[in-house]
């Protein structure tokens, strides 16, 4: 073969690439949070949007998705690296300082605060700027087994257990409550008294199950219990003050529940799955989980143990109310966007009434207002709660939507998890966390 | 002139792999050298600032690099300790049968054919308390199971998992091994009056000690790079605990976003390989001229 025959066939070859992987963008390129209810909505949403009739055909949206596993590390990999390859992508409230500059700030509909409410509006923006629309909301639900409840309130004996488990481990005889007028050591008492180290009739091997792994998503599921005694991350003036009586009290709590054995002995490596698996054994009695559990845990076939015994309340309060973490999932705009103004219509009809009615019919989670969720409250009960405890108990952490919030939940679940593993003091723990979130923060 | 044609022709048919590899490897070589004397972050990633040794020294300094270094070194050194001398120990033990049902050997291949991502998803399930069938039968049988990823038991569950999945690794080069080992040099041993363990011991394992030392090295930088199956198993573990080198780096690189520390301790770890290499190379020159 003559060098001139090589270099045809390798152009061929090259020719034959190109065809096969040559742009496939099209119109407006949405990335969406792939493989869950999620991705159904957006599907039916986007193909809601691109059924209009004033939609030009070139602003028709495509979506795209890639693997949920280090998502947001290859989002922000790609976005650091100025991609085009699509328009507008996924938020979440933990990382929008993360990506803010990568992205452009976005306006939403006139109406868009009456549907979503301004709590959950702010899950999307930061530095005072709107950066994306929220179409999924997740926050915290106690689940508990209402018949082992319902038999512990109305049994006399097992009330004085109750009462002497309480003092033994808490230092009061307190009496078992409903769930929904739980304070935190109610419920820490509540999972001793359901424990079978602790008390060995107990129906249940553990009381409760603890998300104990070193993991940023633990640490949201925590910080409702320090927050409600008053915990945060920073004061108004922006000082660092995790080294709390608050936080103080809250890990001593998990980790006086740890080394009890009222949470599963490898409590330390579990995280969303293995505690829903726990509860879902029928060996839990209560926990707190993300309302994205609520689906599973209360369908019978997927849970028979638990079936038609689980409930659901808010997390329970402490000294300084009742809170639930909040943060939201949402779609904002690429700043390498190469059709800035189709994403951008695409984004603002996200925000309308009308989208995200479509898109909570579909399976999505999106915190609706008192209005218009009641147009959906017979097909989806769930998202009424969900609308409910984020306006009256939702919370973000100041500074937890700061560039740096991954880093500090990261830092927090290092620092945490070393103390619960009694690698550390609790002194040792507060201090590196407080120390690490200074460098971060200031 | 032919030769001249022919030289041609090479140069071009060897060019797209030579680009290539400049392209992929070369250039983030390059990259990542700048960027590990650089104070860069994802919003600076294509105009760092050059800082000096700072990276080098944060690095060094940090007292979570060097747990990082002792875990994965301990590590390291124990599953291929572990799995060399399983592997040899069944290789001899089982090469009889092998040699009868040679298709054992293949059973026996599976667990290194799953990803190690998949391995450490798997256990996941199996020791899992409320739906692994381990802890299921050790409450069935004893009404108890023990916590296998605790604080105090984490790391032991780590390296029996890894020992299993590798150790057909270390029986695969052994076996191949022994049976490579000459008849003759057995039959002349048996003249002797050599009896088995004496064979063994003063023959065959001689014989058999380079690829023992190459199994051995194979395995222990393998260990020392653990990252897959540990991070789905424990993440970095309680307080970082099982933060292997790999992990760290990761974790300052994405999480972090600490870019250039990042990148400063895969340089330090890719010197310190280097300089192992090369000495270890010029041990083998030595025994071998010896």
């Amino acid at each position: 073969m003559k060098l001139a025959d090589h270099l045809k066939f390798a152009a061929i070859g090259i020719a034959a690439l190109l065809a096969t992987t040559g742009p496939t963008q099209a119109q407006v390129t949405v990335l969406g949070w792939p493989g869950g209810p999620e991705e159904t909505a957006l599907r039916a949403a986007a193909e809601a949007y691109n059924a209009m009739a004033d939609v030009a055909d070139a602003d028709k949206v495509e979506l795209i998705f890639f693997g949920r596993e280090g998502f947001f590390d290859k989002l922000q990999a790609d976005l650091a690296a100025g991609t085009d390859a699509f328009d507008a992508n996924l938020l979440a409230t933990y990382s929008i300082g993360r990506y803010a500059p990568f992205m452009e700030p976005i306006d939403l509909d006139a109406g868009a605060a009456e549907v979503y409410g301004d709590s959950v509006l702010a899950t999307m923006q930061f530095d005072g700027q709107q950066f994306g629309v929220p179409t999924d909301l997740s926050l915290h639900f106690m689940y508990y087994r209402k018949d082992l409840i319902d038999g512990l309130l109305s049994d006399d004996a097992a009330r004085a257990r109750y009462s002497e488990v309480s003092m033994e481990y808490l230092g009061e005889a307190m009496s078992p409550k409903s769930p929904d007028e739980w304070t935190w050591r109610d419920y820490a008492a509540t999972a001793l008294y359901f424990s079978k180290s602790v008390n060995p009739d107990s129906p249940t091997r553990y009381g409760t199950v603890l998300q104990m792994k070193n993991l940023l998503f633990n640490m949201m599921v925590f910080h409702s219990l320090p927050r409600s005694y008053g915990g945060n991350w920073l004061d108004e003036s922006g000082n660092v003050v995790v080294d709390s009586d608050a936080y103080r009290t809250a890990l001593e709590l998990y980790k006086m529940l740890y080394d009890a054995e009222a949470t599963p002995k490898d409590s330390l490596s579990y995280e969303y799955a293995e505690a829903n698996a726990a509860f879902g054994a029928g060996q839990i009695a209560a926990m707190m989980q993300w309302n994205a559990a609520a689906g599973d845990l209360m369908d019978g076939e997927k849970t028979p143990a638990v079936a038609g015994k689980v409930a659901v309340v808010a997390p329970p309060s402490g000294p300084e109310g009742r809170f639930t973490h909040i943060h939201g999932l949402g779609l904002g705009l690429n700043k390498n966007a190469k059709n800035m103004d189709g994403a951008r219509k695409f984004l603002k009809w996200m925000s309308t009434s009308d989208a995200a009615l479509i898109y909570a019919r579909n399976g999505g989670a999106p915190g609706l207002t008192e209005n218009i969720v009641a147009e959906v409250a017979a097909e989806r009960p769930d998202l009424v709660l969900l609308g409910d405890y984020a306006s009256k108990y939702g919370f973000v952490m100041r500074g937890g939507t700061s560039a740096k919030a991954l880093s500090v939940y990261e830092l927090q679940a290092k620092e945490f998890t070393g103390y619960w593993a009694g690698q550390q003091s609790l002194d040792e723990a507060l201090a590196k966390t407080k120390s690490g979130m200074e460098e971060l923060l200031q | 002139m032919v030769r001249a044609r022919y030289f041609n022709e090479n140069a071009v048919l060897a060019a797209p792999i030579v680009l290539f590899l400049l392209a992929f490897l070369g250039f983030p070589a390059v990259v990542d050298i700048i960027y590990s004397f650089s104070d860069v972050s994802f919003e600076n990633l294509r105009s760092p600032r050059l800082s000096g040794l700072n990276n080098y020294a944060a690095v060094l300094a940090d007292d979570d690099f060097w747990q990082a270094t002792r875990f994965s070194f301990k590590f390291g050194v124990i599953t291929a300790l572990a799995e060399c001398l399983i592997g040899l120990f069944l290789a001899v033990f089982l090469s009889p049968l092998f040699n009868k049902r040679p298709w054992l050997l293949a059973i026996l291949m599976m667990p290194m054919m799953v990803a190690p991502a998949m391995v450490g998803l798997m256990y996941r399930l199996v020791l899992h308390e409320f739906i692994g069938p381990l802890p299921h039968y050790l409450y069935l049988w004893f009404g108890d199971s023990p916590s296998f990823l605790g604080p105090d038991t984490v790391f032991t569950t780590l390296l029996v998992i890894e020992t299993l999945q590798w150790t057909p690794f270390a029986l695969l080069l052994f076996y191949m091994a022994y049976q490579a080992i000459p008849a003759e040099v057995r039959e002349a041993a048996l003249v002797d009056g050599a009896k088995s363990v004496r064979m063994f011991w003063y023959i065959e394992l001689p014989l058999m000690l380079p690829v023992l030392g190459i199994a051995f090295f194979i395995r222990f930088v393998d260990g020392f790079r653990v990252f897959d199956n540990v991070f789905v198993l424990t993440g970095s573990g309680a307080g970082g605990s099982t933060t292997s080198l790999s992990i760290y780096i990761y974790l300052a690189f994405f999480r972090s976003g600490k870019i250039g520390n990042a990148v400063a301790a895969s340089m330090i770890l890719f010197v310190v390989a280097l300089i192992l290499l090369i000495a270890l190379g010029k041990l083998r020159r030595r025994m071998a001229r010896a």
